[in-house]
């Protein structure tokens, strides 16, 4: 499962949004996005898991065109978590976990339900939400919630996992615990992540966007240098080592005198 | 502090459900022996249930003891009335559910978009000018379609924001749509002479009668809501998926552009026949599966026969009201399901609070 994004642009009202980009993303990897509020993350992201339809550039999974493929095939090969939008509709946990298994299921019965069932409840084991199957989607918390979504993207089973925001407007507790639900599940995985040290701890690779364009891409490592950061974000940093990660722990340096 | 384990739906357990079900049956059966029996003239139940009895068979089960007249009032008024006073019921209640799961929004309803009153007024406009004069009775059916068609299109552009309906958005909408094919209606009506039977036939549009029922009628309407049903359940996974919003419902595998064209052809057509044979009856729709949903839940496979069973029922007994409470005199149904369903919408938009102003 390799994904593959060449050239794609976007633009809303004659404003380029994403500008010409191309990526790549190997089997098993776990890959950041990271770039300032408004660099075009998300709509990056969108335009690949086709809610937006790019200007030109297409992203393939496996050199077959997403755009190609149908809605359902799509879900097949690729699971996608959204920030949490408001569902009108009230449902049961386990419901709206089992939504995520409707590409898998036939329109006619002939479905093994037990073992439907079954994944379905893995997945909310999984998450840690082991109890609320019958708790109303709506009366949880927001941690809960974006739990919930991530039960939904894993009975999906695709290989590819793609995460707009997932942990925005999350406290760092959530922001760690869901990250290592999917760091353990040995997917691919393509996210757009707003804490730096976060990214850092569960990257692989890490693909830095500014005004719609790749500036960099690179491990941790190479690539949260204060020169870096300081270009993205306007902020110094000192970057030390997270003793019990091994991985860049980026210290913010604001400053104060004004 | 214990954590609270109730289950949100009430009824949403299998056993509960179908208990809930029953009772809805054993409900409707009720309200339609009730119906039968009362309106201008009452009736025996026993003569109800030997006219009823031979008529069904078609041969003379029971000795005819009774008039031709009182013959004629079960027969060819009353059965085909309470029936489509069922199918009403039952289709503008599925019409609802389909807006809902359309726009994502609970407040959505032919009635509340101004579908109804489009339909009517395409209704209308083929009764006033009869320029569908080759298609017999099926006219005013094809026009309240067309009706139907031209203002949902419209109602959805004007509600739709960036492929977002909000609630605020979708009421303003309807507010506009209702009034612009209202007022086609009146222009309609006062451009020709007052008077005439035709205005008459289509003030019954404007309030929502059921006093037009027959046999003929009750017909095309059953076979299209009955079509419209299967369809519906087939889809109803699709409806489950299609309330995440369309961006999520995309990404789960579900082709929203094909569903929503076949949601949109489906509720116009039952709006549209809906209207032709009842007129403009409100918030049935709106009430009905609101009322359902806290119940049985979202699920639509459940959510759609209770909800049916439960709107029609509903309309049975509206219509009982409608011939009871002014008897000899008919109060036009619309009268009395808005005395009803007004209130419970403007509940509704007190509850959505959130959405509104800010």
């Amino acid at each position: 499962m390799k994904l593959e994004v060449k050239d794609i642009v976007y633009s809303i009202d004659s404003k380029l949004i994403v500008d010409g980009v191309s990526l790549e993303v190997e089997k098993g990897e776990f890959v950041g996005l990271v770039g300032p509020n408004g660099c075009g993350k998300s709509t990056l992201l969108k335009s690949i898991y086709r809610v937006y339809k790019p200007d030109s550039g297409a992203a393939y999974i496996d050199g077959r065109s997403i755009a190609d493929m149908s809605s359902r095939e799509s879900a097949l090969e690729m699971s996608v978590m959204q920030q949490e939008n408001n569902v009108e509709f009230d449902m049961m946990v386990y419901d709206m976990v089992n939504l995520g298994r409707f590409a898998h299921q036939k329109m006619f019965g002939g479905n093994d339900k037990i073992r439907e069932r079954q994944i379905v409840l893995d997945a909310i084991n999984e998450v840690g939400l082991k109890g609320y199957e019958e708790r109303s989607f709506l009366s949880l918390s927001g941690g809960e919630k974006q739990r919930t979504l991530v039960a939904r993207a894993l009975v999906q089973q695709a290989e590819l996992i793609i995460l707009d925001e997932p942990t925005n407007h999350l406290d760092i507790g959530y922001q760690y615990q869901i990250m290592n639900i999917l760091k353990r599940q040995g997917l691919t995985v393509f996210s757009s992540i707003h804490d730096l040290n976060v990214a850092s701890c569960y990257c692989d690779r890490i693909i830095l966007l500014k005004k719609g364009k790749v500036v960099d891409v690179g491990t941790p490592e190479e690539v949260f240098v204060p020169q870096k950061i300081r270009y993205l974000f306007g902020i110094d940093t000192k970057i030390t080592v997270n003793e019990a990660t091994g991985k860049p722990n980026i210290v913010f340096i604001p400053d104060l005198e004004t | 502090m214990a954590k609270m384990k109730t289950s949100i739906f009430p009824l949403q357990k299998r056993p509960q459900y179908i208990t809930f079900c029953v009772i809805m049956c054993v409900l409707l059966a009720i309200s339609f022996i009730m119906a039968t029996r009362l309106g201008s003239v009452d009736l025996k139940f026993d003569v109800v249930r030997r006219v009823i009895t031979n008529r069904i068979l078609g041969r003379e089960v029971f000795k005819v003891d009774w008039g031709e007249s009182t013959e004629t009032i079960i027969w060819n008024m009353r059965v085909p009335r309470i029936l489509t006073a069922f199918i009403v019921g039952a289709g503008l209640t599925l019409c609802g559910i389909l807006m809902q799961a359309l726009t994502k929004n609970p407040l959505a309803d032919p009635y509340v978009l101004g579908i109804s009153h489009g339909a009517s007024a395409g209704a209308v406009s083929v009764i006033m000018y009869g320029y569908l004069w080759f298609l017999g009775g099926y006219g005013t059916m094809v026009g309240a379609f067309v009706g139907a068609v031209i203002s949902i299109v419209l109602a959805l552009r004007i509600a739709t924001i960036r492929n977002k309906v909000t609630a605020t958005q979708l009421v303003l909408a309807g507010i506009a749509v209702s009034a612009l094919f209202g007022a086609v209606t009146n222009f309609m009506i006062y451009y020709t002479k007052t008077g005439s039977d035709k205005v008459k036939t289509a003030s019954y549009w404007l309030m929502g009668s059921l006093s037009g029922a027959s046999w003929e009628t009750l017909k095309y309407a059953t076979i299209a809501f009955v079509f419209c049903l299967v369809l519906i359940l087939i889809l109803s996974k699709r409806l489950d998926v299609l309330l995440l919003g369309d961006d999520v419902a995309v990404t789960v595998g579900l082709d929203t552009d094909k569903l929503k064209l076949v949601i949109i052809i489906l509720a116009t057509l039952l709006t549209g026949i809906i209207v032709s044979i009842s007129g403009t009856i409100g918030f049935v729709g709106l009430t009905i599966p609101h009322i359902t949903r806290s119940i049985v839940g979202t699920k639509h496979s459940r959510l759609i026969p209770a909800s049916v069973l439960v709107g029609g029922t509903f309309l049975v007994i509206a219509d009982i009201l409608s011939r009871v409470l002014v008897s000899p005199e008919e109060l036009p149904i619309g009268v009395v399901s808005a005395f009803f369903g007004a209130p419970f919408f403007l509940y509704l938009i007190r509850k959505s609070h959130g959405q509104f102003g800010g």
